[in-house]
């Protein structure tokens, strides 16, 4: 229930303590309440929910004669156009090419969630029966990479690939995505693997279940949602990634994130690159409420 | 349970596949070649280059500075986010404390940046890094204090207040305590998340100010000295030190807390 | 913590150190192009005028100009191309010159003075002039019989075929579809946008054999042998070549300006409002001006110079070369990019978008 007072709650059944106080109480927990809650809301709201409306905005106007974005109205002096316009988005939604790249960038997400998944899915089973000691240590070497910086990694993937000539390509750029994402697959599905009983699986063993099929039907369906978990950690940045086909990738490597990217800081046209940055956030959104949607299929 | 030699060769492959492009940016930092192409020789001049490089530490010196304020401040908003969470039940902070978390760091980037130019004409520097780095720390902080008080006892907290503790006093004496924790972790994790950041920082930096991630993109782009090899290894030897001590504090401050 | 004393202590060690650097001298701040300055240069001007200078870098000019735009802070000098000269001067983004304060303009050769973006140099000073040419690695064309004098080298199918994946070229809407507009024959002043149109066809053509768009990593390619054949900028051709012959490769690296023609372009000192060193700052560009400063440039980086002081101080070899200096007749191919008016931009800036993401 919203608002409600939990931490004077046992005042109102409480004969010894008089109303005044109980009142008194109640006042300072609702200021209490506001102390707590007021700093983060409005943190937030200007610093999260602001910026996205200003976005939404900035997609609705014209780009700026000199970058940025054009006034929103007719002052004297300033020629060039002005206001408000639909102009982005019957650009965007007129051609199917950016449709297109963000499809591509879609599947090029999706291989690298496949990817992530098939090379973490064993090594996190491997984890999850190991006696404790073990599990720790194995789990802290997963993470380990994370040490080190973000570029860096991908840095390394353009010297080990340089000198084969593999530089450039959509195969360079998929072993750079899957290779900065697989410690965020292992770790959910760890999470996940720890907590099934394996009583369960030796009944099936005893029931004549073979190792597969032990999987098959019992492992993997109960690893679901921990698979979802590691899906959605690992597809939604991947789409938005602009880093990696730009270091690694070649001419037609170019994920949505480099466009957008490229309209803000080198074309300088900032309603197109708004108006982008919505049409992936619409999909970023689509994919989160259709895996919340499966993740609760599957608990209930 | 038997544990098959396909898993074990297959979980060896992934840690190999996991570190040998490590190994590699290490080895060749030690590189006697400018154009680091192919193994020349051994040298620790590189070394040396980095620690002259003003540039270079400039970056570093902001980064921290940088990681260090923002972490402060997240974790202090992010706490009380996560205690307004958990407590009062708010309909609209857990989506808005996640949003940042959950979202390509682009989408985040290029609102702020819309945000601090159109609307607060802010010149993009210290403070728009700054405050890009507490939005994406605050949700981090905030999901992992709600964690933890969603394991904690209401039962102790009611105690203190019937016994007379004001809120304050009841946060301070008996919350608190329970979870520092996981406001420790939050702390650390803030700062990883900051020091590295890297997507974020690159649109509201503006140009007079560097951070270490920022440094190392321009060198990537333009002088692949092994200068950035060198400094890769001696990031990542900073940053193991620091999850070494890590996950010995958190361990440690659990038990300090259990046993007061 | 254990942990964070530590890092507190790291901090106030980097927060000293950056003190003590910043607050010893005065510090001029130039925003320049990627290897567009010798450290030796850089260096005497800090012993001579005591000062320390900073430098950031960028690839071009519109990068340098979003980020300007974006708000930047205290850069003295920027050293922009002509048309973008043209821009911050509409932005009203720079500081007037003091003639007074710069007795070695007489150095500049007429011919770069009162140029079309600048009349009477009111904000600006020629700084060093290159070409957008083709750099080309010797031995591999050369086995592969392939031409090396003309823009076909980049556009047509039946070349590119033996060079697929080897092949860069600039991250630049203006100078790549100049570029192709230059294949073509026909002006890049032109504004009948269904030419502009061919011209993207051309790029969209070639495009799948081209190994990136890439604005500097073509340095290093070329001279290390990963890439073959890269569109660039004559002085980052002439540091390939210097590299790779210092590297001791098995292979040489040279240029060449295409027989079609090729954009000029003309970088210029100025000054940004927001700098704060405007003294120093006059003293740097007249420092640049003298005719040994003017030289190393050349000499070290392989910059035109519009120094006519400067030419004797030059080594022949390179005083020589029509692609750093180029001869009356290839100068008449030669173009300098203008900017076009915003709606005819808006509409290329859309053919940009269409060759990137097709």
């Amino acid at each position: 229930m919203r608002g409600q007072r939990k931490w004077g709650a046992s005042y109102m059944n409480n004969p010894i303590v008089s109303k005044k106080k109980w009142h008194k109480q109640a006042r300072i927990d609702r200021i209490t309440q506001w102390i707590v809650s007021v700093p983060p809301h409005l943190f937030l709201v200007f610093f999260l929910v602001l910026p996205a409306c200003i976005m939404v905005l900035a997609s609705l106007r014209y780009p700026g004669e000199f970058g940025g974005l054009a006034p929103l109205w007719k002052t004297p002096g300033i020629h060039g156009v002005a206001g408000l316009t639909l102009e982005n988005y019957r650009f965007v939604l007129g051609d199917l090419v950016f449709v297109e790249i963000l499809l591509k960038s879609a599947w090029i997400a999706f291989i690298t969630t496949l990817l992530c998944l098939v090379l973490a899915y064993p090594l996190a089973l491997l984890i999850a029966h190991r006696p404790k000691r073990q599990r720790e240590l194995m789990v802290l070497f997963v993470i380990l990479p994370f040490a080190c910086n973000f570029l860096i990694r991908i840095y390394a993937w353009i010297i080990i690939l340089g000198p084969f000539n593999l530089l450039y390509s959509p195969f360079a750029v998929i072993i750079g995505m899957v290779y900065v994402h697989l410690p965020l697959m292992v770790l959910p599905l760890y999470t996940n693997l720890e907590k099934h009983d394996p009583l369960l699986l030796d009944a099936a063993r005893d029931l004549g279940a073979h190792a597969w099929q032990r999987f098959w039907h019992l492992t993997f369906p109960l690893s679901l949602s921990g698979i979802f978990a590691g899906s959605a950690l690992v597809f939604i940045p991947a789409l938005g990634m602009f880093a990696v086909p730009e270091l690694l990738g070649g001419t037609g490597d170019i994920m949505i994130g480099n466009l957008i990217k490229e309209q803000f800081l080198e074309s300088r046209d900032w309603p197109f690159g708004a108006t982008l940055s919505l049409l992936l956030t619409v999909t970023v959104l689509a994919v989160a409420q259709f895996s919340a949607r499966f993740t609760q299929r599957e608990l209930t | 349970m038997r544990t098959s030699a396909t898993l074990w060769s297959i979980a060896l492959l992934v840690y190999m596949f996991l570190y040998i492009p490590l190994a590699v940016v290490v080895l060749f930092s030690f590189n006697n070649s400018e154009l680091n192409a192919q193994w020349v020789g051994f040298t620790t001049r590189w070394y040396t280059v980095l620690l002259e490089d003003s540039d270079m530490l400039a970056a570093a010196g902001n980064s921290l500075l940088i990681a260090t304020m923002s972490s402060v401040f997240s974790t202090l908003l992010g706490t009380m986010a996560g205690i307004a969470m958990h407590e009062y039940k708010f309909r609209l902070l857990p989506a808005l404390v996640l949003a940042p978390v959950a979202m390509p760091e682009i989408l985040l980037g290029i609102a702020l940046l819309l945000f601090f130019r159109q609307v607060l004409d802010l010149t993009l520097g210290f403070w728009s890094i700054l405050i890009a780095h507490m939005t994406f720390s605050l949700g981090a902080v905030a999901m992992i204090v709600q964690s933890r008080l969603t394991g904690m006892d209401k039962n102790v907290v009611e105690a203190a207040r019937d016994l007379g503790a004001n809120p304050w006093q009841a946060f301070r004496y008996v919350m608190l305590p329970l979870i520092m924790p996981a406001v420790t972790a939050g702390f650390l994790v803030a700062f990883t998340l900051s020091i590295d950041d890297f997507v974020i920082t690159f649109f509201n930096a503006g140009v007079s100010i560097k951070t270490l991630p920022l440094q190392i993109y321009s060198m990537i782009k333009v002088a692949v000295t092994p200068e950035v090899n060198a400094v890769s290894t001696l990031l990542m030897a900073v940053t193991l030190t620091l999850i070494a001590l890590a996950s010995r504090i958190v361990p440690d401050a659990i038990h300090k807390f259990r046993t007061d | 913590m254990i942990s964070l004393t530590l890092r507190f202590i790291f901090f106030l060690l980097m927060l000293a150190y950056g003190c003590e650097t910043a607050f010893a001298k005065d510090t001029l701040y130039l925003y320049n192009w990627n290897n567009y300055i010798a450290d030796e240069t850089i260096q005497r001007f800090e012993v001579r005028c005591a000062c320390r200078i900073k430098q950031s870098y960028y690839s071009d000019n519109e990068e340098m100009l979003a980020k300007v735009e974006a708000g930047a802070v205290g850069y003295d000098i920027l050293v922009p191309t002509g048309n973008t000269v043209e821009t911050l001067i509409r932005q009203a983004a720079l500081k007037p010159l003091d003639k007074t304060k710069l007795p070695h303009l007489a150095n500049m050769k007429p011919a770069f003075l009162n140029a079309w973006y600048d009349p009477g140099n009111v904000y600006s000073v020629p700084y060093a002039y290159s070409i957008t040419l083709i750099g080309y690695n010797i031995n591999k064309l050369r086995a592969l019989d392939l031409p090396t004098d003309s823009w076909a080298l980049i556009f047509e199918p039946k070349y590119l075929q033996k060079l697929k994946g080897r092949v860069t070229v600039l991250n630049s809407q203006k100078e790549l579809m100049s570029a192709a507009m230059k294949y073509l024959g026909y002006s890049i002043q032109d504004r009948d946008m269904r030419k502009w149109e061919q011209a993207k066809a051309l790029i969209l053509r070639a495009k799948p054999y081209w190994a990136a768009f890439s604005n500097n990593t073509y340095i290093k390619d070329l001279a290390i042998g990963n890439i073959w054949v890269a569109h660039g900028y004559s002085n980052d051709m002439f540091r390939a070549r210097e590299d790779a012959r210092s590297a001791g490769r098995p292979f040489s690296i040279s240029y060449f300006t295409p027989k079609e023609g090729a954009v000029l372009a003309v970088d210029n000192m100025v000054l940004h409002r927001s700098g704060q060193q405007t003294a120093l700052a006059h003293r740097f560009i007249d420092f640049m001006l003298e005719g040994e400063n003017s030289a190393s440039l050349s000499n070290m980086i392989g910059a035109g110079n519009p120094n006519q002081d400067a030419m004797s101080l030059i080594q022949p070899e390179i005083a020589r070369d029509p692609n750093i200096f180029p001869t009356a007749e290839l100068l008449k191919n030669l173009e300098m990019i203008r900017d076009f008016e915003p709606r005819e931009r808006r509409i290329l800036g859309r053919m940009w978008i269409e060759i990137k993401v097709r």
